[in-house]
């Protein structure tokens, strides 16, 4: 049996299922003991609670670091508030037994924080729910399967993971996680992540197709259970993990050096990300900054525009995760293939080619208008933070985003808010338009960054989900590299600093050529970072430019890519 | 009763740790602790209302405090967020 889900963390993980059950919190039968009673069962709860997660934040300060544990103590912090507890205490007074207390009160508040217009705040209403069904397993004396002793080789398989629970892991006796909900940005993923546990969260009904015992397998990289498996599949397995386990090693000794090749040339490697918890992925990932901060995703899944302040405070957010250093922020891309609901979009014949990204956001002014000001005012407290274009194909469209831009900072002038004046605009290279008159938007931009992943798909004219043509999609096609090689050239000869942050950025094969022709920075996924700076270290200038030399004289992509296999080990 | 009108200057505002350092600090004050914020009062020395109250930098609010050593507990309480509480 197969089961799919996200892949939350990296690593492959083989062992046995052990279920972590939902304890059973029904308290319907308890019986109301008194003012006095209550209150006394209350407080010991409470002093139990302290305790225990006293020592929870204590074992996880030292076990996985001090900012993990801060979720902890914050919960006993949020616990001992003195008004909470009097609001537990009415109840009980009211008449309500001390478990009722403390599901109405909490329940109250976590209502409270999940509806605030702050990411970072909403997530204290998890922490609410936490104690509340700690305090009520306490109360009622039930006790779950104990997670920081559990037998070597678990595979740890709940509903979803508090985060008491995550904290509280045996790191070394856990083999993987598997979670019927949570997705890459779930505190769970989060942990799973720092923990190097590997991970598959929203796997449907997990809890009811396993059982306890079974031998899993599971693939955090590829977001796959397998269970029960055979002996080849079994020994295949062993093979990958530790061929895993092998390269992390071999890569983490890259972690904290510089990015210079074989000669100590350096370049810039960033991380590309997607949201405010792929930030803390990148910083740990050994990444120097981020090169594509995607915004879609503050606009996916909800039912209205987020505010300027929502913007704001997720840019800054961003920003300081990264402590500071360079953050380029595309704007919103959407349209065609990523549709958001609330904006109307009017459904299109040909999406990738349509009314999207840059053109959409120049004919709404009035939307496009939050999220510059957003991005100037979190500007304005970090100075690292740059403005992307996405789908850029002519000059007014650099004009057009300037001229509002310049609008917006009219505005916050008169408003009396602080704003960064000078704020880097650059924009994505991603069409053939834009990479065959790279050198006149490069007079009119402070940076380039190359998207090689629709510039394939435009300068291929091919629809990548098309398993007919598919075969066509590729980076290797001399007229890509063309493309890339001329926008690269465009920006060294205006001076200005050039990047790329399609997935073409961390493949091997394409790095020699990339670092021949002058690209300043490289943009990768968090987990590609290690490897494409030992990539980048065992470069030497002449040997680069030799395999360029010889791969752009080839005349096709099967020609290119056979070539560079054969060429980059 | 006294009070004081400012401004909340650090970046975080009125986040987990610099919540819990005012609150902390209040806690030493016999006097009640209200701020004004949008119109709404919240209990200074509750920082579960203090956090879902989601006050943020550049914030304008007004501490009130009522009762024994209320003068001692608005000063130190103005000198805390324009300290910036910590950060």
């Amino acid at each position: 049996m197969i089961l799919r889900g996200i892949a939350a963390s990296d690593g492959i993980g083989i062992g046995k299922v052990v279920r972590v059950q939902e304890q059973n919190l029904d308290y319907s039968a308890v019986k109301y003991g008194g003012k006095e009673a209550e209150k006394d069962r209350l407080q010991a709860a409470i002093t139990q609670f302290n305790e225990k997660t006293t020592d929870m934040a204590e074992h996880i300060r030292t076990q996985v670091g001090e900012k993990e544990s801060e979720i902890l103590t914050g919960q006993i912090m949020m616990l001992s508030d003195p008004f909470m507890q009097s609001q537990m205490g009415e109840a009980i007074d009211a008449g309500q037994c001390a478990e009722a207390a403390v599901d109405q009160v909490c329940t109250m508040y976590a209502e409270m924080f999940a509806g605030v217009d702050d990411e970072l705040m909403r997530q204290r209403a998890t922490d609410v729910r936490d104690i509340r069904s700690r305090m009520l397993a306490i109360l009622l004396g039930v006790t779950g399967v104990d997670v920081s002793r559990l037998p070597a080789g678990s595979v740890l398989v709940a509903r979803d993971l508090t985060p008491s629970m995550t904290v509280g892991l045996d790191k070394e006796h856990v083999a993987a996680i598997l979670t019927e909900v949570g997705g890459r940005t779930s505190h769970s993923a989060i942990l799973a992540r720092a923990l190097e546990l590997p991970a598959v969260l929203s796997v449907p009904n997990a809890m009811e197709q396993l059982k306890d015992g079974e031998q899993v397998i599971v693939d955090g990289g590829e977001g796959v259970a397998l269970v029960g498996p055979d002996q080849s599949t079994l020994a295949q397995y062993q093979t990958k993990q530790e061929e895993f386990l092998r390269r992390k090693a071999l890569l983490a000794v890259y972690r904290d050096k510089e990015t210079v090749d074989a000669e100590g040339n350096r370049y810039a490697l960033y991380a590309n990300i997607g949201s405010t918890a792929d930030a803390a992925a990148a910083a740990g990932s050994g990444a120097e900054g981020v090169g594509l901060f995607r915004t879609e995703f503050l606009f996916m899944d909800r039912v209205d525009m987020p505010t300027e302040a929502e913007q704001y405070e997720a840019y800054l957010a961003v920003s300081r995760t990264m402590a500071g250093k360079e953050v380029i922020i595309r704007t919103l891309d959407v349209g065609g293939d990523k549709a958001v609901d609330y904006l109307g979009m009017a459904p299109e014949e040909n999406p990738f080619l349509g009314h999207r990204a840059i053109r959409y956001c120049l004919d709404n002014p009035d939307l496009y208008k939050v999220q510059l000001r957003a991005l100037l005012r979190a500007g304005a407290e970090e100075k690292n933070i740059k403005i992307m274009l996405p789908l850029v194909t002519s000059l007014e469209e650099i004009r057009g985003a300037k001229a509002l831009l310049e609008t917006c900072k009219r505005e916050l002038e008169a408003e009396g808010l602080p704003y960064h004046k000078d704020i880097p605009l650059g924009i994505m290279v991603e069409t053939p338009a834009a990479a065959l008159i790279a050198d006149l938007l490069a007079r009119e931009c402070d940076f380039f960054s190359i998207g090689t992943n629709d510039l394939t798909q435009y300068t291929m004219a091919v629809d990548r989900g098309n398993a007919q043509v598919e075969n066509l999609y590729t980076t290797f096609h001399p007229a890509v590299l063309r493309s890339i090689r001329n926008v690269i050239t465009a920006a060294k000869e205006a001076g200005i600093q050039v990047g790329m942050c399609g997935e073409a950025a961390a493949d091997p094969r394409l790095i020699p050529l990339l670092m021949t022709w002058g690209l300043d920075e490289f943009s990768v996924s968090a987990s590609a970072v290690l490897a494409t700076r030992a990539q980048i270290h065992h470069w030497h200038t002449a040997q680069a430019s030799q395999v360029t030399q010889k791969a752009m004289g080839l005349s096709t992509a099967a020609e290119v890519e056979e070539y560079l296999k054969s060429a980059v080990q | 009763m006294v009070t004081a009108k400012t401004k909340i200057v650090n970046p975080q505002g009125m986040h987990m740790r610099p919540a819990q350092l005012f609150v902390n600090t209040m806690a030493k004050y016999k006097s009640e602790v209200t701020i004004v914020f949008n119109g709404k009062n919240i209990n200074a020395k509750s920082i579960m209302h203090l956090m879902a109250a989601c006050i943020k930098q550049g914030s304008e609010i007004e501490i009130q405090c009522c009762g024994e050593q209320e003068a001692e507990a608005l000063k130190a309480a103005v000198e805390l967020v324009e300290s910036g509480l910590g950060e």
